[in-house]
């Protein structure tokens, strides 16, 4: 096996990180929170790179290229649901899909003129109507109830495991960023006469938060070729990507913020930001808990397959 | 503790009981939600008037200058307010802790005769002390104090001001021989913030609110009779003041944490979903909630201890550290446990009672300000710096000259 990006879906990551900059970058996101209708800005951008085209479960490639774009939009928090267009089902006339659980969905879908379906865990389908924002963006992050409208068509294990799995892409994205972004300051902040990252106190928390981060980074891989290889565990293996993802982001998060100092909960700083944008990822459709709860109701006494499983499958 | 002052604290208990039955407003966390700046303001200093009348206001300053509560009596108080959720003096906290420690500490007759009446009458301070260089390495401060006859001339940028918008005054540290050691150049100087010169701008959390500042302080002119202990030596007057008042004010805190705040999370964790469930219910949530608990009445038996250790002069070198570490902690663990308990909706409250403790059932405002916490006043990694090489003896961290 092979949890790594091909070259091609990684070469068009970086076009795509590139592409949002070169639109704005950071400013995206504050452009749109101050003026929702300028939600759409990043959709043009992404549209001229052929997201909208891409069929994830279509193709191996176009797959990784998905989970790819996802990645390059986390970092720069992209206020647009990339992740939910591109998990649009092929079978139904929607231009994306979210996965939704619990009595009150909810999702970041508020101020689109789009069309969606639902998909919950267990694999039922529904249309939703994305109700008007009630608050302002800046408090709600664009997460807003959904009416959903039932569908019969049921859909497939691949399709709620490819919206849990690109969600997380998204979500590895901003830690990556979160990571460059104290690395960073924690180099060029000087106090006592050196930079922080001299102090062996900081680097052991950058280091700690680093290491979970590379964790969901190749749990992020493994849960991809799962849905890539068609196993009966896909679900299970996303939920359980879910799962690290989120633990993951609080410990980045909170290191993240504690080396920033005061400066990381002010608007001025991206990490500002990218913490607040994170929220929805981090708790939709379920937040840690749940999502514990879920595997391991799923799961019962049987582990998980992960990489020994005796088959020995390409490995 | 003797059986006679066993009977006359609990005399005061009553007392104290009594009084916050008849004053503690009825409604305020509702009425204090939401509400503008100058409603704020006058909610809180009306309530200082109140404390005031009933002696409560600054039990912990001599009693000749209307304080002279025992640190017995003081406990029992912050205990008894916070039982009875008691509104919080949050604009007049440097006030009445930094300022006054100041003064009593360190400032002439003059400047107390001046400053304790008036604080008593309303007279708001801030403190302006972190510079955009200087945070937790407050030392390396570059706004400069250049003196010309009887007058300092002050220029420099302060950040982190809280407060620093309803301020009439301002603690101020400000580099006065800029060719000396850097803990050796600093002075300590009162400035009045009326004083022409002086820009405050907001500066926007995260949160939505803008509780600090930033100070731009240009050209601006500080008589010498303000300057606060010797020339130079306004370092070694921060150290003095910063820590001594610490055990009483960490011990309200904690006191609040324990009523206050844990019954809010109690609260939260009771409250049906919209399933119908109950985060009570789960035997998860069950844990967490007692290890909690167990930690902040740790916490509360540390700060009584401390306050006694102070009055007895028992207090080692870092107890003070290891109280404000176990708070800021345990404080960003409960705040994040109740926003993980109210979910997605919890993240769209985002207007809490301004008069309120760190935590005040807002939950996810309430953890982000935890890092009000684990940052300021010494953050929570130069804390442990200060316990391991002052508490356990253990080597300074290797200076890695440029």
């Amino acid at each position: 096996m092979n949890i790594d990006l091909t070259d091609e879906a990684q070469e068009y990551g970086r076009t795509a990180e590139r592409a949002i900059e070169a639109a704005g970058g950071d400013a995206l996101v504050q452009r749109a929170e101050a003026d929702p209708a300028r939600r759409g800005d990043a959709a043009a951008v992404l549209g001229e790179l052929g997201a909208w085209d891409l069929d994830p479960l279509g193709s191996d490639d176009e797959l990784e290229a998905a989970a790819a774009l996802c990645r390059a939009a986390g970092r720069w928090a992209v206020p647009y649901p990339v992740a939910e267009r591109l998990s649009r089902p092929g079978d139904l006339h929607v231009d994306g899909l979210v996965v939704v659980a619990g009595p009150a969905p909810e999702a970041p879908l508020a101020g689109l003129d789009l069309r969606w379906a639902t998909i919950d865990l267990d694999g039922r389908c529904g249309m939703a109507t994305p109700r008007p924002l009630s608050v302002p963006a800046r408090k709600a992050a664009f997460v807003t109830g959904l009416d959903l409208e039932p569908l019969d068509e049921g859909g497939s294990p691949a399709a709620v495991a490819l919206g849990l799995v690109l969600g997380c892409w998204t979500l590895l994205g901003m830690l990556d960023r979160a990571m460059e972004l104290t690395r960073a300051y924690v180099v060029e902040r000087h106090q006592f006469g050196q930079p922080l990252s001299r102090f062996q106190g900081v680097q052991f928390q950058l280091t700690d938060a680093e290491v979970e981060r590379a964790g969901v980074e190749e749990l992020a891989g493994y849960a991809l070729w799962s849905i890539e290889g068609q196993r009966p565990d896909a679900v299970e293996d996303a939920l359980a990507l879910r799962l690290a993802a989120v633990e993951a982001a609080e410990v980045v998060f909170r290191t993240c913020h504690q080396l920033h100092g005061a400066i990381g909960f002010c608007d001025e700083t991206a990490l500002s930001w990218l913490s607040r944008y994170s929220q929805p990822l981090r708790r939709l459709p379920l937040g840690a808990a749940a999502t514990r709860d879920e595997l391991s109701r799923r799961l019962g006494r049987r582990p998980l397959a992960g990489l020994f499983d005796g088959t020995g499958a390409g490995w | 503790m003797s059986p006679a002052t066993d009977t006359d604290l609990e005399a005061f208990r009553a007392e104290v009981r009594n009084w916050c039955r008849a004053n503690v407003p009825a409604g305020w966390r509702g009425a204090q939600t939401g509400v503008s700046d100058d409603e704020f303001v006058s909610f809180q200093k009306a309530w200082f008037q109140q404390l005031r009348r009933a002696g409560y206001a600054v039990p912990h300053w001599p009693a000749e200058w209307g304080g002279g509560l025992s640190s017995a009596q003081q406990m029992v108080l912050y205990q008894e307010l916070a039982a009875h959720d008691a509104p919080r003096l949050v604009l007049a906290f440097v006030s009445i802790h930094h300022a006054a420690s100041t003064l009593l500490a360190a400032g002439t007759d003059e400047q107390r005769r001046r400053h304790l009446p008036a604080i008593l009458d309303g007279e708001i301070w801030c403190q302006g002390f972190s510079e955009p260089e200087a945070g937790s390495d407050l030392a390396a401060l570059r706004t400069t104090a250049r003196r010309h006859g009887d007058t300092f001339v002050v220029n420099g940028q302060k950040v982190w001001a809280s407060g620093a918008l309803h301020a009439d005054w301002c603690l101020l540290l400000a580099r006065t021989d800029p060719d000396a050691p850097k803990r050796r150049g600093i002075s300590y100087f009162l400035l009045d913030m009326r004083t022409p010169g002086i820009d405050v701008r907001p500066i926007r959390q995260a949160t939505g609110e803008s509780h600090f500042c930033e100070m731009f302080l240009t050209d601006v002119e500080i008589p010498a009779a303000d300057l606060v202990g010797p020339e130079n030596a306004g370092w070694q007057v921060a150290q003095e003041t910063l820590s001594a008042e610490r055990g009483m004010t960490m011990l309200e805190l904690a006191e609040r944490l324990g009523h206050a705040g844990f019954g809010w999370l109690l609260d939260a964790c009771a409250r049906p979903r919209p399933d119908g469930g109950r985060p009570l219910d789960d035997p998860v949530v069950q844990d967490r909630l007692v290890e909690l608990e167990i930690e902040v009445t740790a916490l509360r038996r540390m700060c009584r201890h401390l306050v006694e250790r102070h009055d007895t002069g028992g207090a080692g070198p870092v107890d003070a550290s290891i109280v404000k570490l176990h708070y800021s902690e345990v404080l960003q663990r409960l705040t994040d446990f109740g926003a993980e308990v109210v979910g997605l909706p919890g993240q769209t409250v985002l207007r809490k009672p301004v008069s309120s403790g760190w935590e005040s059932g807002a939950w996810v405002l309430d953890f982000i300000s935890s890092w009000e916490w684990t940052i300021p006043g010494g953050s929570s990694e130069i804390q442990r710096t200060i316990i391991g090489e002052r508490g356990l003896g253990l080597p300074r961290e290797p200076a890695v000259g440029p």
